[in-house]
């Protein structure tokens, strides 16, 4: 009996959430879907009274582009490389943070303020700091080699081209892993202190009777009563890393590259960004729901792996 | 036997000596990681607001100072001059505040429902709605604004407010926090007769407080920041919200915004949430303490 | 779990792949051109009209004003305006307006952006409103343009409303603004430099003041794709074609001697460009110390930054700022680019001949007031298209002379009106906008990656942009 009571019950308090779903993201993802199967569907053009066949042309035509597999790649690399590092940044922060007694109020502090920092300032500071005015690379000469470049140059090192031409695409991705990883930080600190706070002391309280060490404290304890909110940080962390395209125009520009080589970090977003902006929203469709299912793909194995060491 | 205690007796003094000494170097240790870590992070803040003290040719310039020439405190007059930022401080608040509270409730809800209530299809529908999280949301925006318009809540708080009061993201990290709270406590309040709305209220709701007040203050931002989608349904003069209000009002005559006056515009605006988020700091710190839930 | 996710999403997506099948149609615009009713225009009735525009505070200023002075003449006609926010904001936002029926009936536009609305055949064709010549009810006034009030615009930024491939009149031209040639003239003077009215005598110049300072970029070019395009345009070379939907045809060899040239010219130092010095080439233009360059092609509309900064202490300027038209190829196919704001009209299935008439008055209004066009300019240090502003007092005095900043945007926009008869607008389609982008990428490509093989350098990035273009 209160296995039927539970049931409406459910879909009671579920009800508001489903309702506004329904008609605010499950209807425009029905449309999504019946523009993928459009050949060449482009909403300018519909309006304009063209029609278009039912098909999977738009779906061939994503595979068929020449640098669908480096769109691929990239936003690929920049997945995988940011959300380890920055979850395990914003953990060790978190740790510390909740572990000091003097300062950690105005700590907590500084790191909410990206929050209320415009986005405009954070993109220009990254810019700036890796951008080398008037480089020269054949007198491998600059006006300004930009702040990095000048450490690495105070500790003996060779400047390099971070994002200017002659640069390399790992050096691309280095300064785009660097740049996401700052940008996720406050995010996941926020998230995780908050699951930190929810831990009951008593287990820490256990803990010190014992004597037991920092280190262990931390893995034994720390991490598994944390490890629901780990897993939301990780999983919805690869869910955004497979949509990365701001960040990159945020130190690229719209040309998604260095200036010897644009489109070179273009991400399967960037492409669907560039076929909304050509009025083809069939091809644009198709493209973001081949990569909606290898983000589901990867979420499945994702939760698979977590899911055994997750502990409610 | 008895030198067995002796080397046991001087080896928890060597461990207490050693643990002082880990102790003292940790505190070290986590004090300058966090300093570190507080620098870095605190410099785009730093950049916001030196740029906002500089004149437009400075801000240019190809060789960036570190602090202005010239410190333009004229750029916070004209920012809060030129832009109606009373207004459109009030509507953006408005509009926080509703979209903020009205989604809490339905989050609450259906968190709720997905982490301790059973029902034919959980599984799949939490599935499906973590799906949806997985197509970009720019896709949307079209099929959405013909929605809203045939709604005919153009031009309303309505189109401001309620396409984005469900987050799933949200609905996801309340269920993740309510899944740690023991389901003992839940059953035992079944037996005692206490009905849903006031177990979520007297123990759910004190125990997931500090991430509530994480959605609250992500929540608050959204309204904040929100740009594209303000723009499409209600930039009327009425409705504009902040962000939309700053970058009209700071555009020169070639589309190019004048960077300075709108980063300290941006500054203006942010203080109050500064503000906000310092009252609430304390709600995240103090954790389940307080709570003094026994099971 | 997961079995169920993917047996969910796989019958979610059959099920909505059905829909799709069935799909709902949706009625599409009518393609007609606009007809002019012979009733004319009643000033009579209450018409609503909205604009949406990307002016600052400063312009919406001196719209309101001459919304008012309108208002004078029609006081039925309520417009409404309101800013999208920048360029770039303005299309998309429009693109979805068209797409819910919404679009305003009056917008701000380039060519790129009306060849997109016109896919949805929602840009109102002029050529029946401007050969109107049905008087409006109690005036004297005729709908259309008069002979005197056609022959005063200047004609190719009255043309520019014909670069969609079909010889239809889409857009009215509002403001202008070009490139031109700003140079240290203390520095030309001091050291006996010409001014370079020709890209040979661009390169001669270049090398002398290479000579003299071996340290700097002579020249610095602010927008790479405008490079290339003004190249194309100037030698009588193909870039791009409006007919039959669009053509790139800018893969050609005359292309690639020319990028081959500038590559040779880049190498010896002779210039740089905004992405390749990694800055605005103004500021190296205005700033006195270190690295420095003489000469900078830029927007007509941002003259306000070429001017020096470093402010001697009586109050002048380090040095002088000269203006002049940017180099040609050929003194008999003299060409500039034209930007800056036109207008459309747009409509939908709810709009009425009376707010597409309404309209119409409005716009005619705007581009033919001769004192709307002379503060306009001054305000935003764009040009008027008509020739009769110099009328306006006010006008010719500012022109005439002024000081500091204000004197350097005067003179731009003298320099502007001056060159009137050869400004250029590449044709626009679906996909103009993309040719635009890969033009300045495969410029910057071509002229900094270090390479034996120049030619095949050369051929792939040309190819690279073609297929990025006809993909």
């Amino acid at each position: 009996m209160v296995e039927s009571k539970q049931q409406w019950k459910a879909w009671l308090y579920l009800s508001p959430a489903i309702l506004l779903l329904l008609v605010f993201t499950v209807w425009p993802i029905f449309n999504t879907l019946r523009m993928a199967f459009l050949d060449g569907y482009g909403n300018m053009a519909a309006m304009g009274g063209a029609t278009f066949e039912f098909g999977i042309e738009n779906f061939l035509k994503v595979i068929d582009y020449d640098k669908f597999l480096d769109c691929l790649k990239t936003t690929a690399i920049l997945c995988v490389a940011t959300v380890p590092v920055s979850t395990a940044l914003a953990l060790l922060i978190a740790v510390a943070l909740n572990s000091i007694k003097p300062l950690q109020k105005t700590l907590q502090t500084i790191f909410f303020l990206p929050y209320v920092t415009n986005s405009i300032a954070i993109g220009m500071v990254f810019a700036t700091m890796f951008n080398i005015v008037g480089y020269n690379p054949v007198e491998r000469a600059a006006d300004t080699w930009g702040i990095i470049n000048l450490v690495i140059q105070f500790f003996g090192g060779e400047p390099i081209s971070w994002i200017n031409q002659g640069s390399s695409y790992t050096a691309n991705i280095v300064v785009m892993i660097v740049y996401i990883v700052w940008n996720a930080l406050p995010f996941k600190i926020l998230i995780l202190l908050g699951g930190l706070q929810s831990i009951n002391k008593q287990y820490y309280d256990a803990a010190k009777v014992d004597g037991t060490r920092k280190a262990r404290v931390l893995t034994r304890i720390t991490i598994p009563l944390l490890s629901p909110m780990l897993a939301y940080v990780i999983i919805t962390g690869f869910i955004g890393g497979f949509k990365e395209y701001s960040s990159i125009v945020g130190i690229f520009g719209e040309k998604m590259g260095p200036p010897d080589d644009a489109g070179r970090l273009n991400t399967m977003v960037g492409f669907v960004y560039d076929a909304l902006e050509k009025d083809r929203q069939g091809l644009a469709s198709a493209g973001a729901l081949i990569l909606f299912v290898i983000i589901l793909l990867v979420t499945m194995f994702n939760n698979k792996v977590i899911k055994k060491h997750v502990h409610y | 036997m008895s030198t067995t205690t002796v080397m046991q007796e001087r080896d928890v003094k060597k461990r207490t000596f050693m643990q002082k000494m880990f102790k003292i170097f940790g505190k070290t240790g986590t004090y300058t990681f966090l300093l570190i870590m507080a620098l870095i992070i605190l410099f785009p803040f730093y950049w916001m607001i030196i740029s906002s003290l500089k004149t437009l040719p400075e801000y240019r310039q190809a060789i960036p100072t570190f602090w202005p020439n010239e410190v333009m405190w004229g750029n916070y007059s004209k920012a809060f001059t030129t832009a109606n930022l009373g207004n459109l401080f009030l509507n953006t608040l408005y509009v926080g505040v509703v979209s903020t509270f009205a989604s809490l409730i339905i989050t609450v809800l259906s968190a709720f429902a997905f982490a301790r209530l059973e029902f034919k299809g959980k599984e799949p529908l939490f599935g499906a709605l973590l799906a949806t999280m997985m197509i970009p949301g720019e896709l949307f925006t079209i099929t959405n604004y013909i929605t809203v318009n045939q709604l005919g809540w153009m031009h309303s708080f309505t189109a401001l407010i309620v396409p984005f009061l469900v987050s799933v993201f949200y609905i996801y990290l309340l269920r993740q926090n309510f899944m740690q709270i023991p389901n003992e406590l839940y059953l035992a309040a079944k037996v005692d007769g206490t009905s849903d709305i006031k177990y979520l209220w007297r123990v759910m709701i004190p125990l997931a407080l500090p991430t509530l007040i994480s959605i609250t203050i992500l929540k608050m931002m959204g309204a904040w920041n929100s740009y594209i989608w303000p723009k499409l349904v209600a930039n009327d003069e009425a409705h504009q919200m902040i962000t939309n209000g700053l970058r009209n009002a700071f555009t020169d005559t070639t589309g190019q915004a004048d960077y300075p006056v709108q980063m300290a515009a941006v500054a203006i605006v942010s203080a109050p949430l500064f503000l906000v988020f310092l009252c609430l700091r304390k709600y995240i710190m103090q954790g389940v303490s307080r709570s003094g839930i026994k099971g | 779990m997961i079995k169920r996710i993917i047996a969910t999403v796989l019958t979610l997506i059959m099920v909505l792949g059905m829909f799709a099948i069935t799909g709902c149609g949706e009625s599409g615009n009518e393609s007609s051109a606009f007809v002019v009713p012979e009733t004319g225009f009643n000033p009579d009735e209450t018409v609503d009209i909205t604009f949406t525009h990307t002016m600052g505070a400063r312009l919406q200023e001196v719209l309101d004003t001459y919304i008012a002075e309108f208002n004078k003449i029609y006081p039925n006609i309520n417009i409404t305006h309101q800013s999208a926010g920048g360029w770039g904001d303005i299309n998309g936002q429009i693109n979805t307006e068209i797409a819910g029926g919404t679009q305003p009936n009056i917008a701000y536009c380039y060519p790129d952006h009306v060849a997109m609305y016109n896919i949805a055949k929602s840009v109102v064709v002029l050529d029946n409103l401007i050969a109107s010549d049905i008087k409006i009810k109690d005036s004297e006034e005729i709908i259309g343009l008069t002979d005197a009030q056609k022959a005063d615009f200047i004609e190719s930024y009255y043309n520019e409303g014909l670069v969609y491939g079909d010889n239809q009149m889409y857009t009215m031209p509002l403001n202008k603004s070009t490139e031109v040639l700003y140079y240290n003239k203390t520095f030309f003077d001091e050291h006996g430099l010409k001014v370079p009215t020709s890209w040979d005598e661009m390169w001669e110049v270049c090398k002398k003041i290479k000579e003299i300072d071996p340290k700097c970029y002579p020249l610095g070019y602010d927008a790479e794709d405008n490079w290339f395009i003004t190249m194309c345009e100037q030698m009588e070379t193909d870039f791009t074609s409006a007919e039959n939907g669009g053509q790139y045809l800018f893969n050609n060899a005359k292309n690639k001697a020319f990028v081959k040239e500038l590559r040779e010219m880049y190498k010896k130092g002779y210039f740089t460009t905004q992405e390749l010095y990694g800055s605005y080439t103004s500021n190296l233009f205005v700033e006195t110390t270190d690295t420095n360059c003489y000469m900078c092609v830029g927007s007509s509309g941002g003259a306000s930054y070429q001017m020096s900064n470093n402010d001697t202490a009586d109050g002048s300027f380090a040095f002088e700022v000269g203006v002049a038209t940017i180099p040609q190829y050929s003194q008999e196919n003299r060409k500039v680019i034209s930007q800056g704001p036109s207008l459309c009209i747009l409509k939908g299935k709810d709009t009425t001949d009376q707010q597409v008439l309404a309209s119409w008055l409005f716009v005619k209004y705007l581009t033919t007031n001769i004192d709307f066009q002379a503060e306009f300019s001054m305000a935003s240090g764009y040009m008027p298209v008509i020739k009769s502003v110099t009328e306006n007092e006010n006008y010719a005095a500012w022109l005439a002379k002024g000081n500091g900043k204000e004197y350097l945007v005067a003179k731009c926009v003298q320099v502007g009106i001056d060159g009137r008869d050869d400004y250029f607008v590449s044709p626009a389609f679906n996909g103009s906008s993309k040719a635009r982008e890969q033009a300045g990428a495969l410029l910057l490509k071509c002229l900094s990656t270090d390479t034996e093989n120049v030619d095949k350098l050369i051929d792939d990035a040309f190819q690279e942009a073609l297929n990025e273009c006809e993909y």
